[in-house]
């Protein structure tokens, strides 16, 4: 304990020195404050059991982890007593053993903004190439009108100078693409896994060159509390420590923090501590996950859609088909409750061949085909006699066709990864407010989202580099970094573009949840006209690479 | 952050790098798609795709519909006129109703096996010797009655999908089991009340433009018989029995005109 709190010391007067070395317009301020905050935890008697940290996080997910390893890399952020908690044993992460082929269910999709920070952090290095596939093209289709809307990497290079300029130093993908930065992909996509692996490399290291960060993992969250027992005189007089959150632990350990980051998920726990409330709502659609293998020479994509992202809105919600590597895809259907847990059942080979003609057959088809699912996961008709039917008859109409369509095709799904179909609820969730006094929310604890525009993740991590920021900022000001006047600017930056997002995603998933007919007109309509103006499809690029506030951040650097 | 800006000058030296950088190629494809545009209404959209198909550009479309329209207003006799309204208007009504059959599985099972009805495969004489009061009997007494056959109904020409002209096909040919099914006379008010029925139903365009300018050539009696009788009882039993596109009559011929009736939740039309 002793010497913990002799390192709590240097690391306050290491931030005076710093402060003071800066120049900081009220450098005066820093050694008195944090004097006087040194004393308050000095003075705090009945603390035995109680041990002071300047931040914990709870929640050692992708955004948890982050910010741990963007406050450890940070200059200042790294002197301060650092604490991550989470209920899972992190030792999987650290001992993740990919195999060639196999890839874990949980996919996402990294913006170049996302990528950016993660080689700002360091973790990037730690992530394994071969693990990682660009995504250089999307194809989006309206599964009712066919309407169709495709995105190109290299494309997107010749239409917009903006572009250009964006990516003049846009990250490069680590497996060096034979294209030069021309060809930059609109995003990376790779397993959530990796990336927690590589958090966990990265907080590893910065714990072994000396930075105070303590993880308790398996160990789980029993209570947090604004009061330790106020009784004791002294602590009335001293400004603010008996106001800390304290974290009990069920080891029966107490933390009390300065700041405490709920990174603890959708139904986190941190935010009902702080009273903060959440407004959204559940989609009445579940989304079913899984590992699927592919044959890329049945796709018509350039490049036989390596690297390609297909997404089809059916009218009971969409289906997405993200690239991996090694001939791998991962899969995202969002659908009716009850037909992701037939899903879940139906025989792999059956699976497979209902995949597939989501891809092609028409929403008639397949919720003919669904409604097929027996009780017991068998199919009630022959799938794969009634699909190649239909696609016969697609087949001969397709051929009349005299403006015949070049819509690329999709590559075939041959067979599912075993034991990697799960189902999960799909909502839309708001913090009503990302910051209290002492508390702050990131990632999914904050804000949760359809997962058809792949952005949460997205999202979680930008709260995350924006908020490291703010922490270092308040530090080199010399404030107090759990003050609610010092987590504001993280609140104002990161709230209405989440918000917006949320919106944006949520009025899609909306506007494609119909078959109605003019709706579906008005929408492919719609859809036609933005694929073909250059400028507009590349703002929404742009929108969905998270690179829209570029200049704004260019200019802060 | 790794984004920056580049300066301007970068930005046209990034331009040489790129000679065929075209600064007029928004106007370029906004004038082919203009054309484009011009010439997809001139030009059929598919080849001959069934036997009978007169594939026809949208513009022809358009005259045919309204030109068909008015033909058949001004005399309901011609057949060929209602059927050219009905197909130049169908469109995505008749993909509605094929979405509705491939639900089904017995709607599945007809577009899939594709049976035709004519004289020759109803087998009518087999028919006639069938007990009075079953389906099949009823049927056949209505065609002598009329003194029609299955074999009159007007092939379809402008329906530009295969599989969609025999929807419309299979529509035509099922007409007269619907009298039998309904008990509805072949007298205008009748023919008209039908049309409320299968509008009901289908939702097809021509059936509505029959429900609501059909009863314009109408006496007033009839008009009054139509509107108090026929129509509420259409609207009702239209809306309550099963998709009727999705029954395979052939297969009902034995049954008793009663439990058909039953069966597919319809109630015998008003006697008047």
């Amino acid at each position: 304990m002793s010497t913990r709190l002799l390192s709590h010391t240097t690391a306050r007067a290491r931030i005076t020195l710093l402060a003071n070395a800066k120049k900081h317009h009220n450098h005066r301020l820093v050694p008195a404050l944090s004097c006087s905050r040194f004393l308050s935890t000095h003075a705090t008697p009945d603390s035995s059991e109680t041990e002071p940290y300047d931040v914990v996080i709870v929640g050692g997910g992708i955004a948890g982890s982050a910010l741990a390893c963007a406050l450890a890399s940070g200059k200042a952020t790294g002197t301060q007593k650092i604490a991550l908690i989470e209920a899972f044993d992190l030792s999987n992460h650290i001992n993740w053993k990919p195999r060639a082929d196999q890839y874990s269910n949980r996919v996402s999709s990294l913006t170049p903004k996302s990528v950016a920070f993660l080689k700002r952090i360091g973790v990037w290095s730690e992530l394994d190439s071969s693990r990682i596939a660009a995504c250089n093209g999307m194809q989006v289709w309206d599964g009712v009108s066919g309407a169709r809307i495709t995105f190109d990497a290299a494309h997107s290079n010749d239409r917009s100078t903006f572009l250009q300029q964006v990516f003049a130093d846009a990250p490069q993908s680590p497996s060096s693409e034979q294209g030069s930065d021309q060809q930059s992909p609109l995003a990376w996509m790779t397993e959530n896994l990796h990336v927690q692996y590589g958090l966990q490399k990265q907080m590893l290291a910065h714990k072994n060159r000396g930075v105070q960060l303590d993880i308790f993992e398996k160990t789980k969250v029993q209570g947090i509390s604004a009061n330790v027992s106020s009784s004791s005189p002294q602590e009335s007089s001293s400004t603010d420590i008996s106001e800390w959150p304290v974290i009990t632990l069920d080891n029966g350990k107490k933390l009390q923090t300065r700041l405490l980051v709920g990174a603890d998920g959708v139904n986190s726990p941190v935010r009902s501590f702080a009273k903060i409330e959440s407004l959204g709502w559940d989609y009445s659609q579940f989304g079913l996950v899984a590992t699927l293998e592919v044959d890329h020479s049945t796709s018509t994509a350039l490049d036989q859609g390596k690297g390609v992202a297909w997404q089809r809105f059916l009218p009971t919600g969409p289906i997405a088909m993200l690239p991996l590597n090694n001939g791998y895809a991962s899969l995202v259907w969002s659908t009716t409750p009850k037909i992701a847990q037939d899903l879940k059942k139906l025989p792999a080979q059956d699976f497979c061949a209902l995949v597939n003609a989501a891809f092609h057959a028409s929403p008639a088809d397949l919720e003919y085909l669904c409604r097929n699912i027996g009780p017991d996961g068998q199919p009630q008709v022959d799938f794969q006699k009634e699909i190649e039917w239909r696609a016969s008859v697609q087949e001969l109409e397709s051929h009349a066709v005299a403006r015949q369509s070049k819509d690329a095709k999709p590559p075939k799904v041959t067979a599912v990864q075993e034991n990697t179909r799960a189902p999960f609820p799909l909502r839309m969730r708001n913090s009503n407010s990302y910051v209290e006094d002492r508390v702050v929310l990131v990632g999914d604890a904050a804000h949760t989202v359809h997962p058809l525009a792949g952005q949460g993740l997205n999202q979680g991590l930008a709260d995350v580099e924006c908020l490291a920021r703010v922490i270092e900022q308040s530090l080199l000001s010399g404030s107090d970094i759990g003050n609610i006047h010092s987590l504001t600017p993280y609140s104002s930056e990161r709230f209405l573009p989440n918000l917006a997002m949320l919106g944006t995603v949520d009025k899609l998933s909306k506007l494609y949840n119909t078959d109605f007919g003019p709706v579906v007109w008005a929408r492919s309509l719609g859809l036609t006209a933005v694929d073909n103006m250059g400028p507009i499809k590349t703002e929404i690029m742009r929108f969905a690479m998270g690179l829209e506030d570029v200049p704004s951040s260019a200019a802060r650097r | 952050m790794s984004f920056r800006i580049i300066p301007s000058r970068n930005i046209n030296a990034l331009r040489q790098l790129h000679p065929n950088r075209n600064r007029l190629a928004p106007c370029a494809t906004l004038f082919t798609a203009t054309l484009l545009t011009a010439k997809s209404l001139l030009e059929a959209p598919t080849s001959k795709l069934y036997p009978g198909h007169v594939p026809i550009s949208p513009l022809q479309r358009g005259i045919l519909a309204v030109g068909s329209a008015f033909t058949a207003l001004a005399n309901p006799l011609r057949g060929d006129m209602v059927a050219a309204l009905g197909e130049t208007t169908g469109g995505m009504f008749l993909e509605r109703i094929r979405d509705q059959m491939l639900l089904d599985p017995e709607g599945r099972r007809i577009l899939r096996e594709r049976p035709v009805i004519t004289s020759e495969t109803m087998q009518l004489d087999k028919l006639r010797e069938l007990p009075d009061g079953t389906f099949g009997r009823e049927y056949v007494r209505f065609l002598d009655d009329q003194q029609v056959s299955p074999d009159t109904r007007e092939p379809v020409h402008f329906v530009d999908s295969e599989e969609l002209a025999y929807v419309m096909q299979r529509y035509r040919e099922t007409h007269d089991f619907y009298h039998t099914l309904t008990g509805l006379p072949v007298t205008v008010d009748g023919e008209i009340a039908l049309k409320w029925f299968e509008m009901v139903q289908t939702g097809l365009p021509m059936t509505m433009l029959s429900s609501f300018f059909g009863p314009l050539r109408l006496s007033h009696e009839e008009r009054k018989r139509l509107f108090d009788i026929y129509v509420p009882w259409a609207l009702e039993n239209g809306s309550n029995s099963k998709l009727l596109m999705n029954v395979r009559w052939e297969e009902w011929f034995e049954k008793p005109v009663e439990q058909v009736q039953r069966e597919l939740g319809v109630q015998p039309c008003p006697q008047v």
